[in-house]
């Protein structure tokens, strides 16, 4: 009876102490998040109040600014968002493609040296941003590619294709390899079979790596401050800068430009969100 | 009529290889070159000026190198200790509740999809002593305080690491979970029978379980360990006063303020072997644990 | 005419060489079964075939015509998997028609094979499914109305039935050598287990480490194995193997005293001192009053047994004969229990004589 009892409330115990952990976790994750959203919509006194005003008021001022273009200090939001999306879009569509056909070559041959060749490509990786972009700054400076559009989706492909193989590579080592022997047997060309069956079976797998390129050249912000400089080729993470001045910072502005940067990445990630886990356990490092 | 004469597998990675070779590779060859030389962006004919080592002994008996060095190791080592643990407590509790898995899942993947400058701003907006949402709720719970987050150097590091584990623990809470998912149930309930308490058969089962998963999380964050400088670049540019240097703010600024290309690039590449050394060890520990639990398939 | 002609061939993976020169004519409608152990090159053998690995050597001919670099495209085979294979972003009946689809035929000839081929393996009710919502049993019917729709020269079944359940494996036994009677086609089937093979093979080929062992119908198989791997592979329970040396010309000296004269089939082939292994199969070690036989040579013994294994029509025994663990059978079953002595009837003129250094029969 009574061990039962004690038990009994260890285990309440044990859930209070599970909800209130959870609850702080979650917190913790999301009030900055929510910050940002909340000050995009506050008047800029608002924010600067001393004391803190805690009672909000709604205000669309900064978005307004912001998208009333380049008058009374706004900032071209619309020439930043086109080129993060030109940018990030191409070469998540070329890294995805390069990537795939590499995957592929680890996950369904055999050839010496194999694991040494992934390392290795990883390793391509792991070279900061920051310790490229000096170099890369005066390479692309003698090709004439400085501020370009091209020159940074270049940077961006190298940068995606290692983590791409490593995705794509799981998700066809998923794929029995008697799907595509069928698919063979069957009459196809080995071309045909990969894009008949295998490709159509990885479909789901291949868009979440895309979209992990995708989230990686969105964000980036290392090279993209270095490689490009003008209006027309500044992504948005380079153009949050743009509300900083010497000594003070317009928050409103940025904030309602950090909302129009996560609301695409929040809708891509929420989409891929499993297969992603799936890809990154199953890849990689096996012979 | 000779079918695959040529390496198909080659012919597979060519296109990434090339990419690589001509973004990556050919950039480092040149740094390399360029860290022999005192290369200034603003004297071009420095380039043809060969110093031999001098830049390396430069930095190797530079003491604010050495201590920016020296932060940026303890900074990693601690930053993703604590990302693994708290990662880890996370996906235990996430894993232990029974509905709105889901929801809560994503809300974990929340962190990761912010850019990593955006996570410096907004928590230089938080952190802010003056307006920011810290030091204005401990005012108005009744401290009379203004804590100087970003300006007193303790404070600062501390600021930054918040960030840095804010931003990164979802890697390995979600990369956990997804170990604590396929964990098979039979040898759990083995264990439980033969009368393990929750703690063993977490630390004899469960655990050795999940290393791979955790190591899966350690080589994808060593991978970028240095976006941890876009977050440092903004909260504090590594000051004040160098307190809050790290490896790649100091190369930044030798090479873009003060225009030392040769010497920043010597920096570039302690620091690009710092990544690999990271990367490589912890490849090589996934490797290793996955064999062990015969994972490798 | 589609015979399929192995001649030599010889497979390397790398360093490793898994096949060692097969030589195999496999004639027009014939349904040959590959069994052996595993590991022992059968799927090897089956793919080259197919198409699926490179050949390191010798010559494969389909229906007359050299096919070593042809792609499986190009060889007009079919081939059902081990685990199916099926496409899983397919309907059932996209999986049927999808050969045919490849090969550009329109799509009212598709349908109609499709489903002439789900009407032979009734398939009917299951055309909209894909396969995750599909039984085991029922993937494998697929896997094979895929293989069927095509009307190749040569199926090829790499162990098809081994991911089924006994009952339902059985049943697709049975099924299998049907449709071998319907559609006539040359079939090469590969299983490591010897009881399809002995049921589906019109001529089984028995390997072993990359060689082919021994080839011939079932019953020759079983009735004059060339070896003790044969005599033990072949048959259930495997052939019983006792120790022996021979004396004079005409007797087997076992351990324990006891001798057995040499079977008719190996007389004026053994000498004497010559150390042998005397092999019987359970069938001809029955107790009195079960031996169906009459004639011909028999040894009685009186045995202990020591365990028994009922299967309803008759009873595995097991019992020591000369130090070695051996089996007989007991048809009409009874009760018996460990430790009954019965009297055994051992037919001699059935008993084989391995050499027991090369372990080759010796037979007249
Ligand atoms: N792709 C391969 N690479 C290396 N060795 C292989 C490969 N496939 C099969 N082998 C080896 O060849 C031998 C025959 O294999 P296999 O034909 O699959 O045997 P089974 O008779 O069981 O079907 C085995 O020793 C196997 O280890
Ligand atoms: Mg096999």
């Amino acid at each position: 009876m009574d061990r039962n009892q004690s038990y009994r409330n260890h285990k309440r115990l044990m859930k209070a102490l599970h909800f209130s952990g959870l609850f702080i976790v979650m917190s913790i994750i999301c009030i900055p998040g929510l910050w940002i959203v909340l000050n995009s919509f506050r008047p800029t006194v608002e924010i600067m109040a001393k004391p803190p005003v805690w009672i909000p008021t709604f205000t669309l001022d900064h978005y307004r600014a912001m998208f009333g273009g380049a008058g009374e200090g706004g900032v071209p939001v619309f020439s930043y968002f086109r080129n993060s999306m030109i940018v990030s879009v191409v070469s998540t569509a070329i890294a995805i493609l390069i990537g795939m056909s590499g995957g592929y070559a680890f996950a369904r041959y055999r050839f010496k040296g194999k694991n040494g060749y992934f390392v290795g490509l990883m390793l391509f990786r792991a070279v900061p941003g920051v310790a490229l972009s000096l170099p890369l700054f005066i390479v692309f400076a003698r090709v004439g590619i400085i501020d370009t559009h091209i020159g940074l989706i270049l940077a961006y492909v190298a940068m995606n294709v290692p983590f791409t193989v490593w995705l794509t590579d799981g998700f066809f080592r998923q794929i029995p390899k008697e799907l595509h022997e069928a698919a063979e047997i069957d009459g196809c060309t080995r071309w045909q079979a990969f894009w008949q069956v295998e490709f159509p079976v990885a479909k789901s797998g291949v868009a979440s790596a895309a979209i992990f390129a995708f989230l990686t050249s969105w964000n980036e912000f290392a090279l993209a401050s270095q490689l490009t400089r003008s209006v027309g080729s500044k992504t948005m993470p380079v153009g949050l800068l743009d509300f900083t001045a010497e000594f003070t910072i317009n928050w409103g502005g940025m904030c309602a430009l950090a909302v129009l940067m996560i609301v695409p990445a929040l809708i891509l990630t929420f989409l891929v969100q499993k297969h992603l886990i799936a890809g990154l356990t199953f890849g990689g490092v096996k012979g | 009529m000779t079918r695959r004469r040529l390496p198909e597998w080659f012919l597979l990675l060519l296109p990434a290889i090339i990419v690589i070779a001509a973004v990556v590779l050919i950039p480092l060859i040149f740094s390399l070159y360029s860290s022999f030389t005192p290369y200034k962006l603003t004297r071009p004919s420095t380039l043809w000026k060969w110093v031999g080592t001098y830049n390396y002994e430069k930095i190797l008996t530079d003491a604010k190198f050495w201590a920016a060095f020296g932060r940026t190791v303890l900074f990693l080592t601690i930053a993703l200790n604590l990302e693994m643990l708290l990662g880890l407590g996370i996906a235990l509790m996430v894993n232990k509740v029974t509905w709105g898995q889901r929801t809560l899942r994503t809300i974990i993947m929340f962190p990761m999809m912010f850019s990593p400058i955006l996570v410096g701003f907004q928590f230089k907006f938080i952190f802010n002593d003056n307006i920011g949402l810290v030091n204005n709720a401990l005012q108005s719970m009744g401290f009379n305080v203004a804590l100087p987050w970003l300006v007193d150097g303790k404070l600062a590091m501390f600021s930054i690491a918040f960030a840095e584990i804010w931003m990164s623990t979802s890697v390995f809470a979600i990369l956990i979970l997804a170990g604590l998912f396929a964990i098979p149930r039979d040898p759990l309930e083995a264990a439980k029978v033969d009368g393990c308490t929750p703690f063993q058969s977490f630390r004899h089962i469960t655990l050795p379980f999940l290393m791979p998963f955790i190591y899966i999380a350690m080589t994808i964050r060593s991978l970028d360990v240095a976006r941890a400088y876009d977050i440092v670049q903004i909260m504090t540019g590594g000051g004040p006063a160098r307190r809050t240097e790290l490896l790649w703010t100091l190369m930044s600024r030798t090479g873009y303020v003060d225009a030392r290309m040769g010497l920043a690039n010597a920096m570039g590449y302690v620091s690009i072997i710092l990544s690999v050394v990271f990367t490589i060890y912890f490849f090589r520990k996934l490797t290793a644990a996955r064999a062990q639990i015969g994972m490798e398939g | 005419m589609t015979e399929v002609t192995l001649s030599n061939i010889v497979k390397f993976y790398g360093k490793h060489q898994a096949l060692h020169g097969i030589n195999l004519d496999i004639s027009d409608g014939e349904f040959v079964v590959l069994v052996g152990p595993s590991g022992c090159g059968k799927s090897t053998t089956l793919r080259m075939i197919a198409g699926l690995e490179d050949i390191s050597g010798g010559e494969i001919a389909i229906g007359g015509r050299v096919v070593n670099d042809l792609p499986p495209r190009d060889r007009n085979i079919s081939m059902v998997f081990q685990n199916y294979a099926l496409y899983p972003h397919m309907t059932v009946r996209e999986n049927l028609g999808f050969s045919l689809k490849i090969a550009k035929m329109d799509a009212a000839e598709i349908a109609k094979a499709a489903d002439e081929a789900a009407g032979i393996l009734g398939l009917e009710e299951l055309m909209d499914r894909k396969p995750a919502e599909l039984s085991g049993g029922q993937r494998q019917r697929v896997a094979m109305g895929r293989a069927i729709v095509r009307h190749p020269d040569v199926f090829l079944f790499d162990e098809p039935l081994s991911n089924l359940d006994a009952k339902l494996r059985t049943q697709m036994r049975v099924e299998i050598k049907k449709l071998h009677q319907k559609v006539g086609n040359t079939i090469i089937y590969v299983t490591h287990d010897q009881i399809e093979a002995m049921t589906l093979a019109d001529r089984i080929v028995l390997m072993k480490d990359g060689h082919i062992v021994q080839v011939g119908t079932p019953l020759e198989l079983f009735n004059t194995p060339v070896n003790t791997f044969v005599a033990t592979f072949i048959g259930s329970p495997p052939m019983n193997l006792i120790d022996g040396v021979v004396s004079g010309s005409s007797t087997i000296q076992l351990a324990d005293g006891l001798s057995v004269p040499v079977p008719a089939s190996a007389q004026g082939q053994v000498h004497n001192g010559q150390r042998v292994k005397f092999g019987f199969r359970a069938d001809n070690l029955m107790p009195y009053g079960h031996a169906v036989e009459e004639e011909g040579e028999r040894a009685d013994l009186e045995l202990t047994v020591t365990l028994t294994e009922p299967l309803g029509t008759e009873t595995v025994l097991f019992t020591d004969l000369a130090g070695t663990e051996v089996q007989g059978k007991m048809l009409n079953p009874r009760p018996v229990r460990p430790g009954e002595v019965l009297k055994f009837r051992l037919m001699l003129d059935k008993c084989h004589v391995f050499d027991a250094a090369t372990s080759d029969a010796i037979r007249g």
